[in-house]
């Protein structure tokens, strides 16, 4: 669950790739899942996923990521169709416009979902905070706020993990549970350990300020951030994409 | 009491692996593993509690191989004590985590029962009950932790670096009570430790692990006399079994063993 | 380098002192090292020297400060950090980054280190460390005592004048905890940084720090020379703070010879006395 959000080293297309190129593909993947209403071309997105996925060398990350959006995805497909009423039925309460918009939501969510965590996977997080101060000026404070709030998810799920393993390992039966149930006993967990993960921000705050946090500017990035021939056709292909989903 | 044939294992991505791992423990033994950063100690005793499953071989508690049932059930046998006491204590008073923990594990005593373990235990670690854990010094938490699975009576006691972060005063504690238990109701202990002075006081053998494999498995004194052992596995003996070596004095390894060792060849009388 | 007169500091919300009332100075090239029982001050201690006190955890405070001649009271945390390094105690909150380079690479940037001399630093700050291998590791498949080289070497990294590290050996073994001060006495030895080591190792601390304090409670108890202090060795048994078995051992011949040996602080002192005996 951890390694899900943590960043892979390589030196694919889409390591490479501008921060600020793989940052607009995301966003335009999912303008076009929300602006297409066809089950045909989400399914298309579905493929442009899994493409970046396996361009960028990560398919086992790729399917891991599938697998658990698939979870909530089933269950959410059930709680559509058995909702709702519309169109006309094919089995018992199941309508054909039913399944129909279940896909469509599942769907939707599984393609929006997917190139955010992939992003991650392949861009280191202070190339990305550092490209959104270069390239797009977003003052350093919030391109910081940024970074931490995304090392911060798996920081806290590996601590979860700990306790968990701490619990079982003390006869808590963490390692019998499932689903809903493992959600149920996670919970009261979670509080103590949001209280110690914010105290825990405070004093990395403190070691920011202590190596000149407020002296950064936008020149202080060792890194340089250009614009290279493949961010372009990445760009274009963002347009067609766009353009796609509104006229299909 | 815990036997280990042929264990391997390897983490997914990157991280200590251990192969071909054979031993045995037998019960009322305390056992130390040594070894530098990385040569696989914690990963061993991950593997005896099943919290993480070898890739091969057979990890045995009390002849029963441990694949046969998973890690909360054996939780009433064996108690594990991590290096972190946060990562355990979730309960808002000393009694209430105490009473947690032995409901997890003992709950068919029913509440009357459980209430009186509660109680020796609390009278035993001095504790009123109605502490907080979190505004208790680190030392004092990592009490509490133990205190909440010495509840439970386990026959193996297995210890993740349980003195980091401890002062001096809070290290005995914790120790003393550990050996107490060993020695008074037999139960088997296993301790990951890179205290070499502590592994001396407290320990009775010694296994030294170096990049994932056993290089050496006897009793404490005698493993640390080894010095070209000690190389192998980057260790740094205790500083009187080093100083005895120098000296050439076997047999002297605490600080009053050393006085009078060096007073008797000066000709002097020992006090 | 390091005044302090008379300094006490409570938390904001916190009704006892954390500090009480404390003086300790360090020359320039000195190594100070800080011992006490758990909650005595020592954490308090390192965040006033570098600033954080009161500028990040703010507090009513009495006395005063000098370090290399700011007061970090009244100086700006941006331009004490340019003369004072700290390691914390808690790695994982120290660390910001994902990438054990970037790790480096961020307080080299921001102090506008010149782009040209950045690798060298780098190279040079992890090698000390002695994790010159981790550079292109992420910080998530370390372990605990690799991610505490790399708090280490972050700071390293920035050279600092004055060095305060809050227990920076707690997850390593050993023969890495050796090394860390081995490297600090270097440092001092060659760049005459002045080092404060909070430490629970007092074998160690004993054998690297030329003065020695002991905390509890927020007040110094004691401060010296490390020879001097250990000389004190039951008052601080009875603390709760150990001494090295060499001094527990040249403490025993003494008295039970009836004359005073000298306070031994390492085995190289223990060995040289022992044979003296023994001839």
């Amino acid at each position: 669950m951890k390694e899900l959000f943590q960043y892979v080293p390589g030196q694919s297309l889409l390591h490479r790739l501008n921060p600020v190129t793989k940052l607009i593909l995301t966003i335009m993947i999912c303008a076009a899942a929300f602006i297409t209403s066809s089950v045909f071309f989400l399914l298309g997105l579905l493929a442009v996923d899994l493409a970046i996925g396996l361009i960028a060398g990560v398919a086992r990350k790729t399917l891991g990521i599938l697998r658990g959006l698939m979870k909530i995805a089933v269950f959410l497909f059930v709680l559509q169709v058995l909702l709702s009423r519309q169109g006309t039925p094919v089995f018992w309460i199941i309508t054909d416009r039913g399944l129909l918009t279940a896909a469509t939501v599942v769907l939707r969510l599984v393609v929006v979902c997917m190139p955010l965590a992939l992003v991650l996977a392949v861009t280191r997080v202070s190339d990305l905070s550092n490209a959104l101060v270069q390239v797009l000026h977003v003052p350093y404070k919030y391109a910081f706020t940024l970074t931490t709030a995304i090392r911060f998810i798996p920081q806290f799920l590996e601590e979860m993990s700990d306790i968990m393993e701490a619990q079982t390992a003390r006869g808590i039966a963490f390692d019998q549970a499932r689903g809903l149930k493992k959600l149920g006993m996670m919970l009261p967990l979670c509080a103590p350990l949001l209280i110690s993960s914010v105290r825990r921000t405070d004093q990395t705050a403190a070691a920011a300020e202590i190596r000149g946090f407020s002296l950064r500017t936008s020149a202080s990035a060792f890194r340089r951030y250009p614009f290279h021939l493949e961010d372009a056709l990445v760009l274009g292909f963002c347009v067609l994409l766009i353009a796609a989903s509104i006229l299909l | 009491m815990i036997q280990l044939d042929q264990v391997s294992f390897a983490y997914p991505s990157q991280g200590p692996t251990v192969r071909d791992l054979s031993f045995h423990i037998r019960k009322g033994e305390f056992v130390a593993l040594l070894g530098a950063n990385g040569a696989g100690k914690t990963t061993t005793v991950r593997l005896i509690d099943g919290l993480i499953r070898p890739t091969s071989g057979r990890v045995l508690i009390g002849g029963a191989d441990t694949a046969g049932s998973s890690v909360s059930q054996r939780a009433r046998r064996v108690g594990f004590l991590f290096q972190n006491p946060d990562r355990q204590i979730c309960k808002n008073t000393v009694r209430e985590e105490i009473l947690f923990g032995l409901n997890a594990v003992r709950a068919e005593e029913g509440p009357e029962k459980l209430a009186a373990r509660t109680d020796r235990v609390l009278a035993d670690f001095g504790f009123t009950g109605d502490e907080e854990p979190f505004s208790l010094s680190r030392g004092q938490r990592q009490r509490v932790a133990l205190a909440s699975i010495l509840a439970a009576e386990p026959e193996v006691l297995i210890l993740d670096e349980p003195t980091t972060g401890l002062d001096y005063q809070e290290c005995c504690h914790i120790m003393d009570r550990i050996r107490r238990m060993n020695r008074e109701q037999q139960v088997t202990v296993i301790m990951v430790c890179h205290d070499m002075e502590v592994v001396l006081d407290y320990v009775d053998r010694a296994l030294v692990m170096a990049g994932g494999r056993l290089l050496a498995d006897g009793p404490v004194r005698q493993i640390f006399r080894d010095a070209a052992l000690m190389e192998r596995a980057s260790i740094l003996p205790p500083q009187m079994i080093d100083l005895s070596l120098r000296l050439d004095l076997p047999g002297a390894d605490s600080p009053e063993t050393m006085a009078d060792a060096i007073l008797a060849a000066k000709g002097g009388k020992p006090a | 380098m390091i005044d302090i007169q008379s300094f006490s500091f409570t938390y904001k919300n916190e009704a006892e002192p954390a500090l009480r009332d404390v003086s300790i100075s360090v020359p320039e090239g000195g190594f100070l090292g800080i011992i006490g029982p758990a909650g005595a001050g020592k954490t308090t201690l390192a965040r006033a020297v570098c600033g954080i006190i009161p500028h990040h955890y703010p507090g009513d405070y009495y006395g005063r400060i000098s370090v290399g001649g700011l007061d970090p009271v009244e100086a700006s945390l941006t331009d004490l950090s340019r003369l004072v390094g700290l390691v914390f105690q808690d790695v994982d909150s120290q660390i910001i980054s994902t990438m054990v380079e970037d790790e480096i690479l961020y307080g080299l940037e921001n102090f506008g280190i010149p782009h040209a001399e950045i690798p060298e630093r780098i190279r040079l700050a992890l090698a000390q460390a002695g994790i010159a291998d981790l550079q292109d590791r992420t910080v998530a498949s370390l372990s605990g005592g690799q991610r505490q080289k790399v708090a280490i070497a972050s700071i390293l990294a920035l050279r600092p004048r004055v060095l305060v590290l809050d227990e920076p050996t707690g997850e390593l073994d050993p023969v890495s905890s050796r090394q860390v001060f081995s490297l600090l006495k270097q440092l001092r030895k060659e760049h005459g940084v002045t080092v404060i080591v909070i430490e629970q190792k007092i074998m160690l601390l004993c054998e690297f720090a030329e003065q020695l304090a002991v905390l509890d409670h927020g007040a110094v108890l004691r401060q010296g020379p490390t020879r001097e202090v250990l000389a004190h060795a039951e008052e601080l048994l009875a603390l709760g703070v150990n001494c090295p078995r060499v001094t527990t051992l040249s403490r025993l011949l003494s008295r039970r010879l009836g004359r005073e040996l000298p306070v031994c602080v390492n085995l190289e002192e223990a060995e040289e006395t022992a044979r003296r005996l023994m001839t």
